[in-house]
């Protein structure tokens, strides 16, 4: 069996079919029984900017991307421009040979200061201006170019309309991309047939699309230079998996968990998952039957999203609401009534570039701080962090589970990273579905807000009791109050929670170890960072480093004891997150006080790569405290 | 009237207060309408207005300043069995609110949204709210009032309203027809409650609603088709600009869909198992889904 690692870069204007050429690079790959991990960078535009998929498919597991890469295969000039100093020595670059006249430095759509700095780029290394001389530049430096006449080919062996020659471009592309890399044809267009599934006239375009490039591809020039064939290799049989996004593994796990409310305000990059929910309202068993059926609920904003949801879960219903910072800035006061209401419902918050708008499809993970804090007042509340797709799924049927046995909101963070990435999972094993302490019925006046020895009161539901609600402080009943000895006790109550919460929560929820448990360095990192910090590992043992990963994943309570432990065992402690501050390796600072010096940041909005992780680990060692990562586009 | 749909909590208006009314007329409405008392849901917003349902002895949720409507939206979807009304002052529902108020028009939820409207600020001392008219000055103001008036019956036609009404505070009588009604109508609903706050609205006094307002005659609210629609409409907009207050039922529209019914055309079985009547465990675990039959495309083939 091959070992391999295969980093492509699918590149073309926004709204110009990138996405479907990206998705089905990514189906070709998973299908041939590799497992994958693709980005999806695009900008806040609906057409013409610049957009890309950069995939990454290696027969073990990839929880991030890398580079330099092996493909480049470009749409457009823009993208030509962009990714060409991407590629890894002996790299394949991939465009239409009808682009080679096109100047590199003419491109309505490229922002000014990215092409200045490719102009100085360009100059600095005497590539040229067009095409052509740039792809002679890069053959003179160990890269092959193929050029091929995508859109001749098309016009001449498809037929198409002129104007449906752009609709097919991305198969095209695609094609070659992956013949370039060893598939044979049969298997493209049995991904073909997969992504069109549903789509009868776009399968079979796509398929002609795709037979009538790969018929030219061997007389092309250039591929004789060629030496690849990672791809349509035999490999072991795999069980059953799944390709999702990281907004699908959200939604799947809501579904499986129980969710019957969802409601949203539309959101980037969230708004995807409220749609699958949408889609797949009917729940299904073996025998086709329905068992469930959640409703999804548009709301006029994200301030109506989070007081319906609470609304629903007064009722009794799983209910949950999903959106991205700015959303969330807006739901913090509805948090802040469903803490003092003690309401069991989810936000699940995928974090965007900020402050405001920020960068509205860029990934971040600049919200921990303020996920934790928000909201005026003190009141118990769980933050659980995914750093994969497969706990993505698993957390979000636990944090309904969380919701309803402690009875407080729970927010599910998440990032733009794993909201956008596409990757294989295991489909998913299904756990407990928790619904709390219940109240028993007959027993007397029902006080919702009960004191015991638990924080916890047994719950009834709207229309089941006579009860009370309030944002005001309140008495066991739920009527105001501003008795300084009640409220002494209700805020005692409610606070209480964290401790029991800390004190049941298993240690996999708390935070899990990767690598060498006799480490000396521990890199301490979250979210969509941990699997380039996980797949960085091999690499930075075989340089003789005895490293581990701690992925925090509870950060709301702390789990202080917990992470003590890990970090007073290492001599080097050193953050891994996409902020400015180092949100994390400040937050185990104030709850252990230890505080983590070393930082490896990054807050361009790209993600941080395995080539970055291992890069900044050196320079940390090498003395630096502080490393800011920049590279992607 | 039974004094047994008082909670218990004594009621902290003011001595006069157009609340109390409010409140007499409701318990009187619920008594009459013989819903099971734990199958009704007040929910409020922030201010005088809002503390009622801590004063009726029936389920109360008293939310967030201007949030009630999406509250009892997300509580009328999850189980429409329950009875939903919403109580919120004119600054609650017709300032920071009004949002919502509008998006409820066009849901057509089995809501009624009582507007206690007395024109001002009640509990932080008699702000200028959204009622008060252009160049008007109530005592706490340093100045006349530079914002042009809303109208809630107007700006609930615009929304879609399927039921409309306005009553006033101390006609106890009026008012509790007028809640009846508006609770029995199975629609978006807004009652507006012209309300005297005698501690800071020196405008609106008995003596004034006196005066300014009159009871309806020789109207019928009931929408027969559309051409009737747009007639009631421009005939609406008439009523409202005189120079007195039209007290009464003033639009019923039972053609249009409610939201519920909105939501099963999707969700073909929610009538029959809405989000409150579905089961999400057995024993502890999750439902038998098939995963791949609930959701194909995410496998791989």
């Amino acid at each position: 069996m091959v070992k391999m690692d295969l980093n492509l870069i699918i590149g073309g204007p926004q709204g110009g079919g990138i996405e479907t050429a990206g998705l089905l690079a990514v189906k070709a790959l998973a299908m041939d029984g590799l497992e994958v991990f693709a980005d999806r960078e695009y900008h806040s535009n609906i057409k013409g900017k610049h957009s890309y998929s950069h995939i990454r498919a290696s027969d073990k597991r990839v929880r991030s991307i890398k580079y330099p890469v092996d493909f480049v295969a470009a749409l457009d000039v823009e993208s030509i421009a962009t990714h060409y100093k991407d590629l890894k020595p002996g790299g394949v670059l991939i465009h239409d040979s009808a682009l080679l006249d096109k100047s590199l430095l003419k491109l309505p759509p490229m922002e000014k200061k990215k092409a200045e700095r490719l102009k100085a780029e360009l100059d600095a290394n005497r590539a040229g201006a067009t095409v052509k001389e740039l792809d002679e530049w890069l053959q003179r430096n160990g890269k092959v170019v193929l050029q091929y006449p995508f859109s001749k080919t098309i016009l001449e062996k498809v037929k198409l309309d002129s104007q449906l020659i752009e609709r097919a471009m991305n198969t095209a592309l695609t094609t070659v991309l992956l013949r370039a890399a060893g598939m044979p044809l049969t298997k493209i267009l049995e991904a073909v047939d997969s992504l069109f599934i549903d789509k009868a006239e776009a399968r079979d375009l796509n398929r002609a699309v795709a037979g009538a490039v790969s018929d030219g591809f061997d007389e092309l020039s250039g591929t004789k230079k060629l030496d690849i064939k990672i791809l349509g290799q035999d490999r072991p049989p795999r069980g059953k998996r799944m390709l999702v996004a990281g907004n699908d593994a959200v939604a799947i796990g809501k579904l499986i968990g129980g969710l019957r409310l969802q409601t949203y305000y539309p959101i980037t990059p969230a708004a995807d998952e409220s749609f699958v929910i949408e889609q797949h309202a009917k729940l299904l068993d073996s025998e086709g039957r329905a068992v469930g059926s959640p409703i999804v609920i548009q709301a006029e904003d994200e301030i109506s999203a989070i007081c319906m949801a609470i609304g629903g879960a007064l009722t009794g219903v799983r209910s949950a609401t999903c959106t991205s910072g700015p959303g969330f800035s807006l739901m913090v006061e509805g948090i802040g009534w469903a803490g003092m209401n003690e309401v069991p419902v989810v936000v699940t918050c995928y974090q965007r570039g900020g402050p405001s708008t920020g960068l509205p499809t860029r990934h971040s993970q600049s919200d921990l701080l303020f996920a934790i804090n928000s909201g005026h007042g003190e009141f118990s509340r769980i933050v659980l962090a995914s750093g994969s797709h497969e706990e993505a799924v698993d957390d979000a049927v636990k944090c309904m589970n969380l919701a309803e046995r402690y009875q407080v909101p729970v927010i599910h963070l998440l990032d733009k990273g794993i909201a956008n990435c596409v990757t294989t999972v295991d489909p998913p094993v299904f756990g407990a579905v928790e619904r709390g302490k219940r109240a028993e019925k007959g027993t007397g006046e029902y006080l919702r807000f009960a004191f015991g020895d638990d924080p916890v009161s047994p719950r009834a539901y709207l229309g089941e009791e006579l009860m009370w609600y309030t944002g005001d402080e309140h008495d066991e009943l739920g009527h105001i109050t501003e008795d300084p000895d009640t409220r002494r006790r209700m805020y005692e109550k409610r606070m209480a929670k964290r401790e029991k919460i800390l004190k049941e929560a298993p240690d996999g929820d708390k935070a899990v170890l990767y690598g060498d448990e006799g480490f000396e360095d521990l890199l301490v990192t979250w979210g969509v960072s941990t699997g380039a910090a996980i797949d960085a590992l091999p690499e930075l043992r075989s340089r003789g480093s005895r490293v581990a990963v701690l992925q925090v994943r509870m950060v709301e309570p702390f789990p202080a004891d917990y992470i003590s432990k890990f970090v007073s065992e290492a001599n080097n402690v050193i953050g891994l997150e996409a902020n400015y501050i180092g949100q994390l390796a400040e937050l185990v600072g104030c709850n252990t006080g230890f505080r983590i010096r070393s930082r490896i940041l990054k807050y361009t909005g790209r993600l941080i790569t395995q080539d970055e992780v291992v890069n900044a680990y050196m320079r940390i060692k090498g003395g630096e405290e502080r490393v800011v990562l920049t590279g992607g586009e | 009237m039974s004094t047994d749909w008082n909670s218990g909590v004594w009621p902290d208006w003011c001595p006069g207060c157009g609340n109390f009314g409010i409140f007499t007329a409701l318990k009187g409405a619920l008594s009459e309408l013989g819903i099971m008392r734990e199958r009704i849901v007040l929910v409020s917003g922030i201010g005088c207005s809002g503390k009622i349902p801590h004063f009726v002895k029936v389920p109360g949720v008293h939310t967030l300043h201007g949030r009630a409507i999406p509250f009892a939206t997300g509580i009328k979807a999850s189980n429409p069995e329950l009875k939903v009304i919403v109580h919120g002052g004119d600054g609650d529902l017709l300032g920071i609110g009004m949002g919502h108020l509008i998006a409820m028009g066009r849901r057509n939820p089995d809501i009624l949204v009582v507007i206690h409207n007395n024109g001002v600020y009640g509990l932080t001392k008699g702000q200028a709210s959204p009622t008060l008219q252009l160049g008007r000055k109530t005592k706490s103001l340093a100045f006349p009032n530079i914002n042009s008036a809303v109208n809630p019956i107007l700006l609930g036609v615009a929304s879609g309203y399927t039921f409309l009404a306005r009553s006033y505070a101390y006609d106890i009588e009026h008012l509790k027809a007028c809640l009846k009604q508006g609770i029995s109508h199975s629609g978006a609903g807004i009652l507006e409650v012209i309300q005297p706050c005698p501690t800071w609205n020196n405008l609106v006094t008995m003596d004034w609603v006196e005066k300014n307002t009159y009871r309806l005659k020789d109207w019928d609210p009931v929408v027969k088709d559309d051409e009737d629609a747009v007639r009631k409409a421009q005939g609406i907009i008439g009523l409202e600009s005189g120079e007195r207050k039209a007290l009464g039922t003033i639009l019923v529209d039972r053609r249009k869909e409610t939201f519920g019914k909105r939501i099963a055309s999707i969700y073909k079985n929610y009538a029959a198992e809405p989000p409150a009547a579905q089961r999400v465990e057995v024993e502890g675990k999750a439902l038998p889904i098939d995963l791949e039959k609930t959701f194909p495309r995410f496998f791989i083939q």
